[in-house]
This record gives C-alpha cells, sequence and structure tokens, in this order.
C-alpha cells in the first residue's frame, strides 16, 4: 500500500462491533504489530474502493481518551498525531452500539472535538429494533454535526454506507470540521487536571442525553436472552459451576485435545528435517540447517496448534459475551492473589504451556496486573515439565500407596509438584503487587455485552493473526537461541569436521566450568550440561541426559536412564533437580514470548534471574534437608 | 435540574451495596478519588444517572448494574463509594426544588 494511501482509524468502546467492520472492510486482509514502545497491538489493513486503497486502522476499544491504559493512550496518541512515525489518520469511523447508545456516545465528543472528518456508525440496528428501541439516525446525525448511518455488521452488504463515506474521502480530500456537541478535548489529554473530573463528566453527560433527546432514543429492553443465560452464569451457586466446566473444557482442549495436533505438527517437522538431510551432502551446513536451524523452528511450530486451540476458545467466549462474565466470577479469587478475574484464564492455560498463556494475558486491561499475570505464569506446571517430573519421580519415588487406593506415593508427589508452583505464583503475585508493582487496587469496570453468537469469519481472523504473531515475531528469537547451542555442541569440531563427544565440546566445557556452581546442590557436570541445555527447553534435559549417559532413544520411562541417574544422584540432589524445575524458567519460547509481550528485556531478564534463583535456593534447601 | 446537587438528609443516603436486586436508584455520590472513579464516570455512571444492581456475583464478588442499556460491572469495594438514594427520593427533591 502507499505511503500516501488515505488513512482511516476505526474507533469506539469494546463490543461495538468494530473489528467485525474491520474485517469486512479489509476482507482480512490486515497486519499486526505493536505500536513502538508499547506493548498495544496495531491492527491495520487495506480497503479498496473503486481500485483505490486505503489503510484502515483498528484501533483498541476505549470507553475514553485518557492516559489511564496505554490503549487508551494509544488511541489518543493516534487520533491526535502524537504518535512516533505515525502519520494522523485523514478520517475516523467511530463505531458505536446502537442498544448502548448513551453510554457509548460519551466517547463520541472528544473524538469529535479532533476536529478529524467523522463517520458515525451504529451498530447492532437488528437488536435495536428487535428490543423496542427507536432512533432517528438524522436527528442524531444533525445534533453531532457528523455523517451517521446504521449498520449491521454482521451483514456485508449493509457495509454500502461505509465504503460510500471512503469513496467520499477519496474524491476530496477531508478537511476539519466544526461539531456543535463539542466544547474541548478531554481535558485529560492536556497537563493538568484544570477541573474536577466528576463536573466535566456530568457536564458531558447532560450534553448526551440532550443529543438522545433530540435522536429521539429510547433505549432498548433488556435482552431476554441475556438476562436467561445470566441469571445461570452469574447464578451464586450455577454460576462458579458453569465456569469450572468452561475451565475444565479449555484445560482438557489444550492439555489433551491439541495432542494429536501436536504429534502430526511434530512428525511433519521431523519428516521434513528428514527430507533435507537427505537432499544435503553431509557436513557442518546440513547439520546447522537441519539439527540447529530447523529443529529450533520445529520447536516454535510444535506450540502452535495449543496456541490456536487456546485463541479459538479465547475468541468465541469474548465474542459470545461469556468472557467477561468470567472475569466476574473469577475476579475475587484472583483479587486476593493481587490479580483480577481476567488473569485466571492465562493461568490456567500456562498449565499446557506457557507461550499461548503469556500472550492470552493480553485479556487483562490493567498494565501491572498484565506484566503480574505474565510474571507469574511460567510457575504454573506446563506440560514440558511433565516428562522430567515422570523421569525423576519413577526413578526416586517408590510404586505404593500412600492414602490406600486413593492415592499413591507417585501421584501424590507428582501432586506435591504441581502445588509447589501454584504456590510460587501465588507467593510471587503477592510480592509483585507489595513491590515492582505496586499500586492501589486497580478498579475493576466491566462492561457486559449482551450475549451474541460469535462470527466464524471474526473469529477465523484473530486465529491468524494470532499465529502470524506467533510464527514470525517468536520464531525470529529461538531460532536464532537454537542455533548458539547448536554452535556450542558442535565446536570445536574433529579434524575430520565430525561433531565431539558432547564432553569435549563448547557445551561440555560449559558444563565443567559450572560443575563447581551446581556441586552444593548434588549434581555433577552431567547433570549441570542437562541444565544448560534445558535453557532452551526444560524436556530438552531428558534427551541430553540419555546422549551423555549412552542410553538409546531415552524418554523418561527408559528403565536404563533411571538406573542410571540412580547411580549419579541421591535421594536429596533428586529432590533439588525436581525443585529446581519447578521453579527455574527453562525455555527460550517463554522468554521470547515474554520479551515481545512486556516490550522489552527488562521484565524476561527480571523473571529469569529471579525464577534461577529460586529454583537454585529451592534446590538447595531440598539438598539439604533429605 | 440535578436532584443529587440539592441539600437533602444525608441519612437517606444509602451505599449501593445495600440496594436489593432489581430496585433501582439514583447515583448522588461517588466517594472515590478521580482516577479511580474514572473507568465509571467514561461510561456515564456520573451523579444524577440511574443505576439497577442485577447480579451480585458468587463469592462476594463484583456488582453488576443495569446503566441505560448497559451491563456494568465494578467490585464491592467500588460499589460501597457509590451513595445513592431511591428514585422516588430522588424525583421528591427534584419536585420540591
Amino acid at each position: 500500500m502507499a505511503d500516501s494511501a488515505l488513512r482511516v482509524a476505526l474507533v469506539g468502546p469494546p463490543n461495538s462491533g468494530k473489528s467485525t467492520l474491520f474485517n469486512q472492510l479489509t476482507r482480512l486482509r490486515q497486519r499486526v504489530a505493536n505500536y513502538p514502545g508499547v506493548t498495544v497491538e496495531r491492527c491495520s489493513g487495506a480497503a479498496t474502493v473503486d481500485g483505490e486503497e486505503l489503510e484502515v486502522i483498528d484501533l483498541p476499544g476505549i470507553h475514553g481518551l485518557s492516559s489511564r491504559s496505554p490503549d487508551q493512550a494509544v488511541t489518543r496518541d493516534v487520533l491526535m498525531g502524537m504518535m512516533e512515525d505515525e502519520r494522523p489518520p485523514d478520517a475516523v469511523i467511530l463505531v458505536l452500539d446502537a442498544t448502548r447508545l448513551e453510554t457509548h456516545l460519551m466517547i463520541a465528543e472528544p473524538v469529535l472535538a479532533l476536529g478529524l472528518r467523522t463517520l458515525v456508525v451504529l451498530t447492532m440496528v437488528d437488536e435495536l429494533d428487535e428490543r423496542g428501541g427507536e432512533l432517528d439516525v438524522a436527528g442524531l446525525s444533525e445534533r453531532l454535526g457528523a455523517e451517521a448511518v446504521l449498520l449491521n455488521a454482521r451483514r456485508s452488504e449493509s457495509v454500502a454506507p461505509v465504503r460510500d463515506f471512503l469513496r467520499a474521502l477519496l474524491a476530496a480530500r477531508p478537511e476539519t470540521q466544526e461539531c456543535p456537541a463539542v466544547l474541548a478535548v478531554e481535558p485529560s489529554a492536556r497537563p493538568g487536571r484544570p477541573l474536577p473530573l466528576v463536573d466535566q463528566f456530568k457536564a458531558r453527560r447532560r450534553r448526551v442525553e440532550a443529543i438522545g433527546r433530540a435522536a429521539r432514543y429510547r433505549v432498548p429492553g433488556p435482552s431476554k436472552a441475556t438476562q436467561r443465560i445470566d441469571a445461570v452464569v452469574l447464578h451464586r451457586i450455577w454460576g462458579p459451576a458453569v465456569f469450572l466446566v468452561c475451565v475444565v473444557l479449555v484445560f482438557q482442549s489444550i492439555f489433551r485435545g491439541a495432542v494429536p495436533l501436536m504429534d502430526a505438527t511434530e512428525a511433519a517437522v521431523a519428516a521434513g528435517g528428514g527430507l533435507l538431510e537427505g537432499a544435503l551432502p553431509a557436513g557442518w551446513f546440513r547439520s546447522l540447517l537441519v539439527d540447529g536451524i530447523w529443529a529450533g523452528v520445529g520447536a516454535v511450530v510444535v506450540f502452535l496448534p495449543q496456541i490456536l486451540v487456546l485463541f479459538l476458545f479465547i475468541a468465541v467466549m469474548e465474542d459470545s459475551g461469556y468472557m467477561a462474565r468470567a472475569a466476574v466470577v473469577a475476579d475475587r479469587l484472583m483479587q486476593r492473589a493481587g490479580l483480577q478475574g481476567q488473569s485466571f484464564l492465562p493461568l490456567l492455560s500456562a498449565y499446557a504451556c506457557a507461550v499461548p498463556a503469556i500472550m492470552a494475558a493480553r485479556t487483562v486491561e490493567d498494565e501491572r496486573d498484565r506484566i503480574a499475570t505474565i510474571f507469574v505464569t511460567p510457575f504454573m506446571t506446563c506440560s514440558a515439565r511433565l516428562p522430567v517430573y515422570a523421569l525423576l519421580i519413577a526413578a526416586f519415588v517408590p510404586e505404593g500407596p500412600l492414602l490406600g487406593p486413593v492415592l499413591g506415593r507417585r501421584a501424590a508427589a507428582l501432586l506435591g509438584l504441581y502445588a509447589l508452583g501454584l504456590a510460587g505464583a501465588v507467593l510471587t503475585a503477592a510480592l509483585l503487587k507489595r513491590s515492582l508493582l505496586r499500586n492501589r487496587s486497580a478498579p475493576f469496570v466491566m462492561e457486559l455485552p449482551p450475549y451474541r453468537w460469535p462470527m466464524a469469519r471474526s473469529v477465523g481472523a484473530r486465529l491468524i493473526g494470532r499465529a502470524k504473531v506467533f510464527l514470525v515475531r517468536v520464531g525470529k528469537i529461538i531460532m536464532t537461541v537454537s542455533v548458539v547451542l547448536w554452535l556450542l555442541a558442535r565446536f570445536p569440531a574433529g579434524p575430520d569436521g565430525t561433531a565431539p563427544a558432547i564432553e569435549d565440546s563448547a557445551l561440555g566445557a560449559v558444563g565443567h566450568f559450572i560443575e563447581p556452581a551446581v556441586e552444593p546442590f548434588g549434581f555433577d557436570w552431567r547433570i549441570g550440561i542437562g541444565l544448560v541445555t534445558s535453557l532452551a527447553a526444560r524436556e530438552v534435559i531428558v534427551g541430553t541426559l540419555g546422549t551423555i549417559y549412552g542410553v538409546e532413544a531415552a524418554d523418561e520411562s527408559s528403565p536404563e536412564l533411571q538406573a542410571a541417574l540412580q547411580g549419579s544422584l541421591d535421594a536429596g540432589a533428586a529432590a533439588a533437580l525436581l525443585v529446581f524445575f519447578v521453579f527455574a524458567l527453562q525455555c527460550t519460547s517463554t522468554v521470547a514470548v515474554m520479551r515481545r509481550e512486556t516490550g522489552g528485556w527488562r521484565w524476561p531478564a527480571l523473571q529469569f534471574g529471579y525464577m534461577l534463583a529460586l529454583g537454585f535456593g529451592g534446590a538447595w534447601v531440598a539438598n539439604a534437608l533429605l | 435540574m440535578d436532584p443529587t446537587t440539592k441539600a437533602a438528609p444525608e441519612t437517606r443516603l444509602r451505599v449501593l451495596t445495600s440496594v436489593p436486586l432489581q430496585e433501582e436508584v439514583v447515583l448522588v455520590r461517588i466517594d472515590l478519588a478521580g482516577d479511580e472513579a474514572e473507568p465509571l464516570l467514561e461510561r456515564g455512571i456520573v451523579p444524577g444517572c440511574r443505576l439497577c444492581p442485577v447480579h451480585y456475583a458468587p463469592g462476594d464478588g463484583p456488582v453488576v448494574c443495569r446503566v441505560d442499556g448497559s451491563l456494568v460491572a465494578f467490585r464491592k469495594e467500588m460499589a460501597t463509594c457509590l451513595c445513592v438514594r431511591s428514585v422516588q427520593e430522588a424525583m421528591g427533591l427534584l419536585d420540591a426544588n
């Protein structure tokens, strides 16, 4: 798209139908990126009208233009032309839900005050009619001083008036316009707050009511379907029950449902690696390509099914309106840990994998709570820890009943490790909210949209967007790390160019170098190397130990590997290793996605150091006690 | 005139959490700092508007109120800072003035 293309910004409150309109205008040709320096997503796409392209920017859903949240600050900066490397938009499409007009009109005034050419799009008109509401759109348009159109964003043919607006924009370069309803730009957009906020908003509310009267707006009756469903999902008993069912469903789908897809992806990656290996002559280049780059990319791609399954659930729950209710039901529980209701889903998802869980933390509105959620997410016991737990428990915990037939010793050990991780998460959240992320309890105010059927096209677009973000952004980082680990394991090469024994490699040298540091925990250089390689991904330690101990095709159920471990670790060291894996952050994918989601290395570095210290501290205590 | 701005016996004021479900009330005062109140104000929840609590979330969770055509949820701690009056009393004050 040409840089000179006209730019149109879509603005409106959350759940107003903004993204649906965006998808219809751009026909899903969208680019997702972050605004520079912040973690707010910039979603843009090209709309074609009469063969000419315009850039459409889907700004975050907001209720105001203050700097209270990153979403609001970014929206304000984009609209006011204050965003670095970003031209101000030439026009604005303000999307408001006609069934909640008086609430949504509160955002109209500060947006119209910007003086940009604006089209006001009123969505959900079918619902307005069904529920007995009324609106004179011409009266509204006249009073607002901006063109207003009714739209059912779910029907593609009904976007014609919006296309007409874009056509008119292309025909005549837009100029600023005056709006009679407007008195001033949002006061909080300027330094200081000269007038009491309450008075400003009271005045605005009075003007909104006057606009509603001029437009002969009649508030629609409550949605019967929404009332009936809410009577269950917000019920004191049935509400938590429905919530738990959803939780189990999400957990099972990620943990079990995605497994066949992950296996298939893994097999496809392995087959691709085999093809590459067969097609290239033996040598360092083939090894770099197949064992380094291909394996690194494969390690990323294998997580994709879990990510897509998780985001499918998130998209369906958000678009249907249930996600807001789930946050309300979970809020009190999360508040006790210093978090918010929206933190629950990311934490739950982390039992499968921290990578999609951290991405899911975008649903947490408050920035400090979002960072806290991301920070504690890797404490939850992800599926990558299971092979390590299974190997060490099988090697060191004798089989036998602990509580009769109900609970065996090995199951109890596994449960204990899960509980230890959860305790780490809760205590860390509490610590963070009393130190680095200390704030007054962030206001939890959430609008609950009416229930609606999710649209396949909208859900699909979000899944594609998430997949692109994950593969492109995170893939670059993990590929770099994988190549570095490959280099350390392959050099110095022998005279014939073959890779050295791992003990003689640079990675082995690292193992011996760090041996004095790991000895206090009962570990030798072999475990030291395992710890180093497991920095890429936790489960890598199983294969690494198999290589070091010379066990072919080692996995967590190999009796030979279990026997080898029993020979080199005592009970204290085994417990120390388990505790280390409970706490330490050994997952480059997690670090990479955390860097992306927090907009820099500060939080991932702090997180890595904190969890490593906790891991070694816990390991030392465990080794000393047993 | 806004009925909430008139002098009225403070004893008639209630906090929102004491209002039974489905009883519509008029918001009189928000006892919160500006930053904390802003999410409410942005949604049109300002003194003078009508609120109707429709759900109390399980486990002492947030209050869900109907405001105009919208459902808005906020924590009980916030709800206890919202002073309200019954619609009849508010209308009576309006008539009296």
